[in-house]
Protein backbone atom coordinates (compact mmCIF):
# COMPACT_ATOMS: atom_id res chain seq x y z
CA UNK A 1 0.00 0.00 0.00
CA UNK A 2 1.47 3.11 -1.17
CA UNK A 3 1.31 5.81 1.71
CA UNK A 4 -0.07 9.28 1.87
CA UNK A 5 4.17 10.48 1.99
CA UNK A 6 4.98 7.96 -1.12
CA UNK A 7 2.33 9.62 -3.07
CA UNK A 8 4.09 13.02 -2.48
CA UNK A 9 7.25 12.04 -3.37
CA UNK A 10 6.18 10.93 -6.59
CA UNK A 11 4.18 14.23 -6.97
CA UNK A 12 7.30 15.97 -6.27
CA UNK A 13 9.31 13.76 -8.50
CA UNK A 14 7.20 14.02 -11.42
CA UNK A 15 7.24 17.93 -11.34
CA UNK A 16 11.04 17.97 -10.96
CA UNK A 17 11.24 16.06 -13.97
CA UNK A 18 8.66 17.82 -15.70
CA UNK A 19 11.11 20.83 -14.84
CA UNK A 20 13.99 20.21 -15.43
CA UNK A 21 13.69 18.01 -18.40
CA UNK A 22 14.04 19.47 -22.40
CA UNK A 23 10.58 20.39 -23.62
CA UNK A 24 8.08 18.23 -24.62
CA UNK A 25 8.63 18.17 -28.44
CA UNK A 26 5.53 19.73 -30.32
CA UNK A 27 3.74 16.87 -32.18
CA UNK A 28 4.86 17.34 -35.95
CA UNK A 29 1.89 18.24 -38.12
CA UNK A 30 1.31 16.08 -41.53
CA UNK A 31 2.29 18.08 -44.16
CA UNK A 32 -0.15 17.61 -46.94
CA UNK A 33 -0.26 20.79 -48.83
CA UNK A 34 1.72 22.15 -51.98
CA UNK A 35 3.50 24.07 -49.50
CA UNK A 36 7.15 22.43 -48.76
CA UNK A 37 8.44 23.74 -45.53
CA UNK A 38 11.79 23.73 -46.00
CA UNK A 39 12.73 25.71 -43.19
CA UNK A 40 11.43 23.34 -40.65
CA UNK A 41 13.10 20.52 -42.37
CA UNK A 42 16.68 22.17 -42.40
CA UNK A 43 16.50 22.69 -38.74
CA UNK A 44 15.32 19.07 -37.74
CA UNK A 45 17.60 16.86 -40.86
CA UNK A 46 18.23 19.04 -43.77
CA UNK A 47 17.50 15.58 -45.17
CA UNK A 48 15.04 15.61 -48.55
CA UNK A 49 13.33 12.67 -50.31
CA UNK A 50 13.39 12.73 -54.17
CA UNK A 51 9.71 13.52 -54.45
CA UNK A 52 10.27 16.59 -51.68
CA UNK A 53 13.04 18.48 -53.46
CA UNK A 54 11.57 17.87 -57.21
CA UNK A 55 8.95 20.34 -58.51
CA UNK A 56 6.13 18.79 -57.80
CA UNK A 57 3.85 20.30 -60.47
CA UNK A 58 5.21 21.26 -64.16
CA UNK A 59 3.48 24.04 -65.92
CA UNK A 60 4.38 24.54 -69.62
CA UNK A 61 6.67 27.70 -69.13
CA UNK A 62 8.46 27.06 -66.15
CA UNK A 63 11.56 24.46 -67.29
CA UNK A 64 14.07 23.86 -64.55
CA UNK A 65 18.01 23.42 -66.17
CA UNK A 66 18.59 20.01 -65.50
CA UNK A 67 15.34 18.93 -64.04
CA UNK A 68 13.12 19.35 -66.68
CA UNK A 69 12.63 21.36 -70.00
CA UNK A 70 9.71 23.75 -70.02
CA UNK A 71 8.53 25.01 -73.68
CA UNK A 72 11.78 27.41 -73.42
CA UNK A 73 14.68 25.72 -72.23
CA UNK A 74 17.19 28.46 -71.20
CA UNK A 75 19.82 27.17 -73.38
CA UNK A 76 20.00 23.94 -75.58
CA UNK A 77 23.36 23.81 -73.83
CA UNK A 78 22.52 24.31 -70.21
CA UNK A 79 21.66 21.11 -68.64
CA UNK A 80 24.63 19.48 -70.97
CA UNK A 81 27.68 17.25 -69.64
CA UNK A 82 30.20 19.59 -69.58
CA UNK A 83 33.84 18.63 -68.48
CA UNK A 84 34.02 18.00 -64.67
CA UNK A 85 30.28 18.59 -64.14
CA UNK A 86 29.79 15.18 -62.75
CA UNK A 87 32.28 14.62 -60.57
CA UNK A 88 31.99 14.22 -56.51
CA UNK A 89 35.21 16.45 -56.25
CA UNK A 90 35.20 18.90 -58.51
CA UNK A 91 38.42 19.90 -58.23
CA UNK A 92 39.83 16.55 -58.21
CA UNK A 93 43.51 16.38 -59.57
CA UNK A 94 44.27 20.09 -59.69
CA UNK A 95 47.62 20.78 -57.97
CA UNK A 96 48.23 22.61 -55.19
CA UNK A 97 44.62 22.70 -54.93
CA UNK A 98 44.96 23.13 -51.10
CA UNK A 99 46.85 26.55 -51.86
CA UNK A 100 44.88 28.14 -54.14
CA UNK A 101 41.97 30.84 -53.75
CA UNK A 102 38.67 30.48 -55.64
CA UNK A 103 38.87 33.77 -57.36
CA UNK A 104 42.34 32.72 -59.16
CA UNK A 105 40.32 30.83 -61.62
CA UNK A 106 36.79 31.87 -61.02
CA UNK A 107 37.15 35.75 -61.46
CA UNK A 108 34.02 36.53 -63.36
CA UNK A 109 31.99 34.45 -60.73
CA UNK A 110 33.31 37.32 -58.30
CA UNK A 111 31.50 39.79 -60.07
CA UNK A 112 27.74 39.05 -60.55
CA UNK A 113 25.34 40.80 -57.67
CA UNK A 114 25.25 37.90 -54.83
CA UNK A 115 28.97 38.58 -54.63
CA UNK A 116 29.21 42.37 -54.83
CA UNK A 117 25.99 43.59 -53.44
CA UNK A 118 25.53 40.68 -50.38
CA UNK A 119 28.97 39.89 -50.15
CA UNK A 120 28.45 36.25 -50.08
CA UNK A 121 31.48 33.88 -50.21
CA UNK A 122 31.62 31.09 -52.40
CA UNK A 123 31.62 28.55 -49.27
CA UNK A 124 28.19 30.14 -48.13
CA UNK A 125 26.57 28.29 -51.65
CA UNK A 126 29.09 26.00 -52.65
CA UNK A 127 29.85 24.86 -49.38
CA UNK A 128 33.04 23.00 -47.57
CA UNK A 129 35.46 20.81 -49.62
CA UNK A 130 35.16 18.68 -51.26
CA UNK A 131 33.00 20.57 -53.79
CA UNK A 132 30.91 18.43 -55.92
CA UNK A 133 30.02 19.35 -59.30
CA UNK A 134 26.91 20.97 -59.97
CA UNK A 135 25.62 17.64 -62.08
CA UNK A 136 27.06 15.33 -59.82
CA UNK A 137 23.76 13.58 -58.07
CA UNK A 138 24.35 13.84 -54.32
CA UNK A 139 25.76 17.94 -54.95
CA UNK A 140 23.31 20.33 -53.03
CA UNK A 141 23.64 22.48 -55.87
CA UNK A 142 22.67 19.94 -57.92
CA UNK A 143 19.47 21.60 -59.76
CA UNK A 144 17.22 19.08 -58.45
CA UNK A 145 17.83 20.20 -54.28
CA UNK A 146 19.98 23.52 -54.96
CA UNK A 147 16.64 25.63 -54.56
CA UNK A 148 15.77 23.62 -51.27
CA UNK A 149 19.57 23.34 -49.93
CA UNK A 150 21.43 26.48 -50.85
CA UNK A 151 18.65 29.16 -52.28
CA UNK A 152 16.15 29.04 -49.41
CA UNK A 153 19.11 29.67 -46.92
CA UNK A 154 18.38 32.97 -47.26
CA UNK A 155 15.37 33.02 -50.17
CA UNK A 156 12.49 31.48 -47.60
CA UNK A 157 10.28 29.50 -49.79
CA UNK A 158 12.82 29.34 -53.25
CA UNK A 159 11.25 26.76 -55.25
CA UNK A 160 12.99 24.80 -58.01
CA UNK A 161 12.09 27.23 -60.82
CA UNK A 162 13.03 29.95 -59.00
CA UNK A 163 16.67 28.53 -58.63
CA UNK A 164 16.84 28.74 -62.10
CA UNK A 165 17.47 32.57 -61.90
CA UNK A 166 21.53 32.21 -62.82
CA UNK A 167 23.58 33.60 -60.46
CA UNK A 168 26.99 33.68 -62.97
CA UNK A 169 25.31 35.63 -65.34
CA UNK A 170 27.19 35.47 -68.56
CA UNK A 171 28.30 38.86 -69.72
CA UNK A 172 24.93 39.27 -71.60
CA UNK A 173 26.33 40.84 -75.13
CA UNK A 174 29.09 37.42 -75.32
CA UNK A 175 29.14 34.77 -77.29
CA UNK A 176 29.05 32.68 -74.65
CA UNK A 177 26.11 34.31 -73.67
CA UNK A 178 24.56 33.44 -77.01
CA UNK A 179 25.60 30.07 -76.38
CA UNK A 180 24.20 29.41 -73.14
CA UNK A 181 21.65 31.91 -72.20
CA UNK A 182 20.07 33.00 -75.96
CA UNK A 183 17.59 34.87 -74.44
CA UNK A 184 19.82 37.68 -72.32
CA UNK A 185 22.00 37.38 -75.54
CA UNK A 186 19.18 39.36 -77.56
CA UNK A 187 17.33 41.21 -74.82
CA UNK A 188 20.67 42.65 -74.19
CA UNK A 189 21.50 43.23 -78.38
CA UNK A 190 17.79 44.54 -78.49
CA UNK A 191 18.55 47.01 -76.28
CA UNK A 192 21.68 48.53 -77.26
CA UNK A 193 20.63 48.93 -81.09
CA UNK A 194 17.46 50.67 -79.25
CA UNK A 195 19.48 52.72 -77.04
CA UNK A 196 22.18 53.58 -79.54
CA UNK A 197 19.44 54.10 -82.47
CA UNK A 198 17.45 57.06 -80.67
CA UNK A 199 20.61 59.04 -79.45
CA UNK A 200 22.26 58.43 -82.60
CA UNK A 201 19.20 59.94 -84.25
CA UNK A 202 18.06 62.59 -81.62
CA UNK A 203 21.13 64.07 -80.58
CA UNK A 204 22.27 64.85 -83.86
CA UNK A 205 18.76 65.73 -84.53
CA UNK A 206 18.91 68.36 -81.37
CA UNK A 207 21.91 69.74 -82.53
CA UNK A 208 20.44 70.97 -85.85
CA UNK A 209 17.30 72.07 -84.47
CA UNK A 210 19.57 74.23 -82.31
CA UNK A 211 22.04 75.26 -84.98
CA UNK A 212 19.35 76.43 -87.35
CA UNK A 213 17.42 78.08 -84.93
CA UNK A 214 20.19 79.91 -83.53
CA UNK A 215 20.92 81.00 -87.43
CA UNK A 216 17.88 81.97 -88.14
CA UNK A 217 17.63 83.77 -84.99
CA UNK A 218 20.76 86.22 -85.96
CA UNK A 219 19.19 86.72 -89.46
CA UNK A 220 15.96 88.14 -88.09
CA UNK A 221 18.36 90.33 -85.63
CA UNK A 222 20.17 91.75 -88.96
CA UNK A 223 17.47 92.70 -90.51
CA UNK B 1 -6.29 95.53 -76.13
CA UNK B 2 -2.29 95.46 -76.84
CA UNK B 3 -2.10 92.16 -75.00
CA UNK B 4 -0.11 89.72 -76.84
CA UNK B 5 -2.58 86.52 -77.80
CA UNK B 6 -2.23 83.07 -76.39
CA UNK B 7 -3.52 79.89 -77.36
CA UNK B 8 -4.56 76.88 -74.90
CA UNK B 9 -2.42 73.76 -75.69
CA UNK B 10 -2.40 71.61 -72.91
CA UNK B 11 -5.73 71.55 -70.34
CA UNK B 12 -5.09 71.01 -66.63
CA UNK B 13 -5.22 67.56 -66.91
CA UNK B 14 -2.80 67.25 -69.17
CA UNK B 15 -0.10 69.42 -66.87
CA UNK B 16 -0.89 67.25 -64.14
CA UNK B 17 0.01 64.00 -65.70
CA UNK B 18 3.13 65.79 -67.06
CA UNK B 19 4.05 67.47 -63.57
CA UNK B 20 3.22 63.91 -61.48
CA UNK B 21 4.94 61.91 -64.28
CA UNK B 22 8.00 64.63 -63.92
CA UNK B 23 8.47 64.53 -59.70
CA UNK B 24 7.82 60.57 -59.99
CA UNK B 25 10.60 60.19 -62.52
CA UNK B 26 13.03 62.04 -61.26
CA UNK B 27 12.46 60.14 -57.63
CA UNK B 28 12.59 56.95 -60.10
CA UNK B 29 16.00 57.78 -61.83
CA UNK B 30 17.32 59.37 -58.43
CA UNK B 31 16.65 55.91 -56.10
CA UNK B 32 17.61 54.09 -58.95
CA UNK B 33 20.82 55.10 -59.58
CA UNK B 34 21.32 54.72 -56.30
CA UNK B 35 20.82 51.33 -55.96
CA UNK B 36 22.54 50.49 -59.71
CA UNK B 37 25.49 52.39 -58.16
CA UNK B 38 25.41 51.76 -54.61
CA UNK B 39 28.44 49.67 -54.49
CA UNK B 40 31.00 52.69 -56.08
CA UNK B 41 30.67 55.55 -53.03
CA UNK B 42 28.32 57.71 -54.96
CA UNK B 43 25.53 55.77 -55.26
CA UNK B 44 25.12 55.56 -51.21
CA UNK B 45 24.94 59.16 -51.42
CA UNK B 46 22.10 59.05 -53.17
CA UNK B 47 20.34 56.44 -51.30
CA UNK B 48 21.11 58.55 -48.10
CA UNK B 49 19.48 61.39 -49.34
CA UNK B 50 15.82 58.79 -48.84
CA UNK B 51 17.45 57.37 -45.96
CA UNK B 52 19.40 54.42 -47.01
CA UNK B 53 19.77 51.70 -49.23
CA UNK B 54 16.50 49.77 -48.11
CA UNK B 55 14.95 53.08 -47.60
CA UNK B 56 16.02 54.01 -51.02
CA UNK B 57 14.27 50.63 -52.51
CA UNK B 58 11.00 50.98 -50.55
CA UNK B 59 10.91 54.37 -52.27
CA UNK B 60 11.41 52.93 -55.86
CA UNK B 61 8.74 49.87 -55.19
CA UNK B 62 5.70 52.45 -54.10
CA UNK B 63 6.75 55.48 -56.32
CA UNK B 64 6.55 52.69 -59.23
CA UNK B 65 3.27 51.82 -57.79
CA UNK B 66 2.30 55.54 -58.53
CA UNK B 67 3.36 55.30 -61.55
CA UNK B 68 1.72 52.55 -62.22
CA UNK B 69 -1.42 53.95 -61.06
CA UNK B 70 -0.95 57.47 -63.04
CA UNK B 71 -0.63 55.21 -66.45
CA UNK B 72 -3.87 53.28 -65.54
CA UNK B 73 -5.85 56.50 -64.99
CA UNK B 74 -3.79 57.92 -68.44
CA UNK B 75 -5.33 54.88 -70.25
CA UNK B 76 -8.89 55.71 -68.98
CA UNK B 77 -8.55 59.12 -70.14
CA UNK B 78 -7.12 58.69 -73.20
CA UNK B 79 -10.66 56.22 -73.42
CA UNK B 80 -12.75 59.29 -72.48
CA UNK B 81 -11.17 61.34 -75.06
CA UNK B 82 -11.94 59.02 -78.07
CA UNK B 83 -14.93 60.38 -79.80
CA UNK B 84 -16.38 57.41 -81.17
CA UNK B 85 -18.99 59.21 -83.40
CA UNK B 86 -16.08 60.39 -85.53
CA UNK B 87 -13.35 57.64 -84.99
CA UNK B 88 -10.87 57.89 -87.75
CA UNK B 89 -10.75 62.16 -87.48
CA UNK B 90 -10.36 61.14 -83.49
CA UNK B 91 -7.50 58.32 -83.82
CA UNK B 92 -5.54 60.24 -87.02
CA UNK B 93 -6.80 63.42 -87.12
CA UNK B 94 -4.12 66.36 -86.67
CA UNK B 95 -5.11 66.88 -82.53
CA UNK B 96 -4.31 63.24 -81.87
CA UNK B 97 -0.98 62.00 -81.28
CA UNK B 98 -0.99 58.93 -83.00
CA UNK B 99 1.97 58.99 -85.68
CA UNK B 100 0.97 59.12 -89.49
CA UNK B 101 2.90 59.24 -92.85
CA UNK B 102 2.29 62.91 -92.51
CA UNK B 103 4.86 62.75 -89.44
CA UNK B 104 7.42 60.74 -91.79
CA UNK B 105 7.17 63.37 -94.21
CA UNK B 106 7.53 66.14 -91.82
CA UNK B 107 10.66 64.24 -90.27
CA UNK B 108 12.12 63.91 -93.61
CA UNK B 109 11.35 67.65 -95.35
CA UNK B 110 13.24 68.53 -91.80
CA UNK B 111 16.26 67.13 -92.45
CA UNK B 112 16.23 69.12 -95.69
CA UNK B 113 16.03 71.89 -93.93
CA UNK B 114 18.81 71.23 -91.19
CA UNK B 115 21.27 72.27 -94.19
CA UNK B 116 18.65 75.01 -95.39
CA UNK B 117 17.65 73.00 -98.89
CA UNK B 118 14.22 72.92 -98.07
CA UNK B 119 11.24 74.75 -96.89
CA UNK B 120 10.73 74.00 -92.65
CA UNK B 121 7.72 71.67 -93.15
CA UNK B 122 4.23 73.11 -91.94
CA UNK B 123 3.59 71.69 -88.83
CA UNK B 124 0.77 70.88 -86.92
CA UNK B 125 -0.24 70.74 -83.52
CA UNK B 126 1.75 67.93 -82.59
CA UNK B 127 4.55 67.79 -84.02
CA UNK B 128 6.51 64.20 -84.78
CA UNK B 129 9.40 64.52 -82.15
CA UNK B 130 6.77 65.54 -79.64
CA UNK B 131 4.78 62.31 -80.63
CA UNK B 132 7.56 60.41 -80.30
CA UNK B 133 8.35 61.83 -76.70
CA UNK B 134 5.12 60.63 -75.95
CA UNK B 135 4.86 57.25 -77.48
CA UNK B 136 8.60 56.36 -75.83
CA UNK B 137 7.18 57.10 -72.74
CA UNK B 138 3.68 55.46 -73.51
CA UNK B 139 6.23 51.81 -73.77
CA UNK B 140 8.55 52.58 -71.84
CA UNK B 141 6.31 52.56 -68.22
CA UNK B 142 4.67 48.91 -68.84
CA UNK B 143 7.81 47.37 -69.50
CA UNK B 144 9.51 49.19 -66.55
CA UNK B 145 6.65 48.13 -64.57
CA UNK B 146 6.43 44.29 -66.04
CA UNK B 147 9.96 43.78 -65.35
CA UNK B 148 9.74 46.00 -61.98
CA UNK B 149 7.06 44.00 -60.75
CA UNK B 150 8.41 40.57 -61.44
CA UNK B 151 11.49 41.24 -59.99
CA UNK B 152 9.34 42.43 -56.58
CA UNK B 153 7.59 39.63 -56.63
CA UNK B 154 10.46 36.55 -57.68
CA UNK B 155 8.65 34.01 -56.11
CA UNK B 156 5.20 34.71 -57.70
CA UNK B 157 6.99 35.07 -61.19
CA UNK B 158 8.78 31.84 -60.88
CA UNK B 159 5.83 30.04 -60.48
CA UNK B 160 4.61 31.19 -64.27
CA UNK B 161 8.16 32.03 -66.09
CA UNK B 162 11.41 30.04 -65.23
CA UNK B 163 13.94 31.45 -62.56
CA UNK B 164 16.14 33.33 -65.20
CA UNK B 165 13.37 35.27 -66.47
CA UNK B 166 13.85 37.41 -63.73
CA UNK B 167 18.10 37.62 -65.06
CA UNK B 168 16.12 39.30 -68.75
CA UNK B 169 13.77 41.26 -66.47
CA UNK B 170 16.60 42.46 -64.77
CA UNK B 171 18.35 43.47 -67.82
CA UNK B 172 15.48 44.77 -69.97
CA UNK B 173 14.68 46.98 -66.39
CA UNK B 174 17.94 48.48 -66.14
CA UNK B 175 18.54 48.85 -70.11
CA UNK B 176 15.05 50.80 -70.29
CA UNK B 177 15.65 53.15 -67.63
CA UNK B 178 18.79 54.09 -68.61
CA UNK B 179 17.86 54.60 -72.27
CA UNK B 180 14.58 56.88 -70.55
CA UNK B 181 17.06 58.66 -68.39
CA UNK B 182 19.57 59.48 -71.24
CA UNK B 183 16.55 60.30 -73.60
CA UNK B 184 15.02 62.65 -71.14
CA UNK B 185 18.34 64.18 -69.99
CA UNK B 186 19.60 64.90 -73.10
CA UNK B 187 17.63 65.43 -75.64
CA UNK B 188 13.93 66.11 -73.98
CA UNK B 189 16.03 69.06 -71.80
CA UNK B 190 17.49 70.22 -74.73
CA UNK B 191 14.62 70.81 -76.47
CA UNK B 192 12.49 71.80 -73.65
CA UNK B 193 15.35 74.59 -72.07
CA UNK B 194 18.40 75.18 -74.10
CA UNK B 195 17.51 75.57 -78.07
CA UNK B 196 17.15 79.10 -78.81
CA UNK B 197 13.52 79.52 -79.44
CA UNK B 198 12.75 77.68 -76.06
CA UNK B 199 15.67 79.13 -74.20
CA UNK B 200 15.56 79.61 -71.24
CA UNK B 201 12.62 77.56 -70.40
CA UNK B 202 9.52 75.99 -72.60
CA UNK B 203 6.56 77.18 -70.61
CA UNK B 204 3.92 75.61 -72.77
CA UNK B 205 3.56 72.53 -70.35
CA UNK B 206 3.00 74.95 -67.27
CA UNK B 207 1.06 77.66 -68.39
CA UNK B 208 -0.75 75.41 -70.59
CA UNK B 209 -0.94 78.39 -72.98
CA UNK B 210 1.50 79.65 -75.70
CA UNK B 211 2.31 83.01 -77.58
CA UNK B 212 -0.11 82.57 -80.77
CA UNK B 213 2.53 84.92 -82.75
CA UNK B 214 5.43 82.25 -81.81
CA UNK B 215 3.31 79.42 -82.63
CA UNK B 216 2.74 81.04 -85.68
CA UNK B 217 6.09 80.92 -86.34
CA UNK B 218 6.89 76.81 -85.14
CA UNK B 219 3.10 75.70 -86.07
CA UNK B 220 1.71 76.99 -88.66
CA UNK B 221 -0.96 74.41 -90.06
CA UNK B 222 -2.41 74.70 -86.69
CA UNK B 223 -2.76 77.74 -86.30
CA UNK B 224 -4.41 77.90 -89.70
CA UNK B 225 -6.31 75.46 -88.65
CA UNK B 226 -7.46 76.86 -86.02
CA UNK B 227 -8.29 79.98 -88.23
CA UNK B 228 -10.30 77.83 -90.85
CA UNK B 229 -12.38 76.49 -88.90
CA UNK B 230 -12.91 79.74 -86.95
CA UNK B 231 -11.79 78.45 -83.12
CA UNK B 232 -8.92 81.11 -82.32
CA UNK B 233 -11.27 82.88 -80.26
CA UNK B 234 -12.12 79.85 -78.56
CA UNK B 235 -9.21 78.21 -77.55
CA UNK B 236 -7.79 82.13 -76.37
CA UNK B 237 -5.73 81.94 -73.13
CA UNK B 238 -4.58 84.02 -70.74
CA UNK B 239 -1.22 84.78 -69.74
CA UNK B 240 0.15 83.18 -66.30
CA UNK B 241 -0.04 84.74 -63.31
CA UNK B 242 3.78 86.01 -62.22
CA UNK B 243 3.61 84.13 -59.14
CA UNK B 244 2.86 80.60 -60.85
CA UNK B 245 5.27 81.69 -63.17
CA UNK B 246 7.97 82.09 -60.21
CA UNK B 247 6.87 78.72 -59.38
CA UNK B 248 7.32 76.98 -62.42
CA UNK B 249 10.90 78.62 -62.85
CA UNK B 250 12.31 77.37 -59.88
CA UNK B 251 10.51 73.60 -59.87
CA UNK B 252 11.48 73.47 -64.04
CA UNK B 253 15.45 74.14 -63.21
CA UNK B 254 15.69 72.04 -59.72
CA UNK B 255 14.06 68.87 -62.32
CA UNK B 256 17.14 70.28 -65.03
CA UNK B 257 19.55 70.76 -61.93
CA UNK B 258 18.61 66.53 -61.02
CA UNK B 259 18.30 65.43 -64.12
CA UNK B 260 21.60 66.87 -65.29
CA UNK B 261 23.81 65.59 -61.79
CA UNK B 262 22.26 62.65 -61.95
CA UNK B 263 23.19 62.47 -65.97
CA UNK B 264 26.80 63.61 -65.29
CA UNK B 265 28.04 61.60 -62.27
CA UNK B 266 25.79 58.66 -63.72
CA UNK B 267 28.48 58.77 -66.95
CA UNK B 268 31.37 59.16 -64.05
CA UNK B 269 30.83 56.42 -61.82
CA UNK B 270 30.01 53.68 -64.56
CA UNK B 271 33.45 52.55 -65.05
CA UNK B 272 32.86 51.85 -61.12
CA UNK B 273 30.00 49.21 -61.53
CA UNK B 274 28.59 47.12 -63.86
CA UNK B 275 25.87 48.48 -65.52
CA UNK B 276 25.70 45.04 -67.23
Amino acid sequence: MVGLKHLRHIVLMLVTGVLLLPEAVQAQEEVTSAIRRYKQYEQSTGYYEEYEAKPRRQRPLVGVPGVSQGLFPYSPFGAEVRNRSRLADSHQGIKFYDRRRCEECHVKETMDIHTVRANLTCRQCHGGEPIASLEHYYSPLNPIRKHAFVCAKCHEGASASYAAYVVHEPAPGSSDARRAFPGLYYAYWFMILLLAGTLAFFIPHSFFVGLRELLRKKRKGEK
Amino acid sequence: MNQTLRIKRFSKLDRLFHLSLMVTFLIQAATGFGRIYATAGWGQKVCNVFGGYDNASLVHHWVGGLMMAGFAIHLLYLLSRIRWNNLWQSLFGPDSLIPTLQDARHLWQRLWWFFGLRNAPKLDRWAYWEKFDYWAVFWGMPLLALTGVMMLYPFWTSQYLPGWSLNIAGLLHRAEAILAVSYIFIVHFFIGHLRPTSFPMNQAMFSGSVILEEVEEEKPAWVERLKKEGRLDTVAAKAPALWYKVIYFIFGYVALATGIYLLIMGIAYSGQVRLH
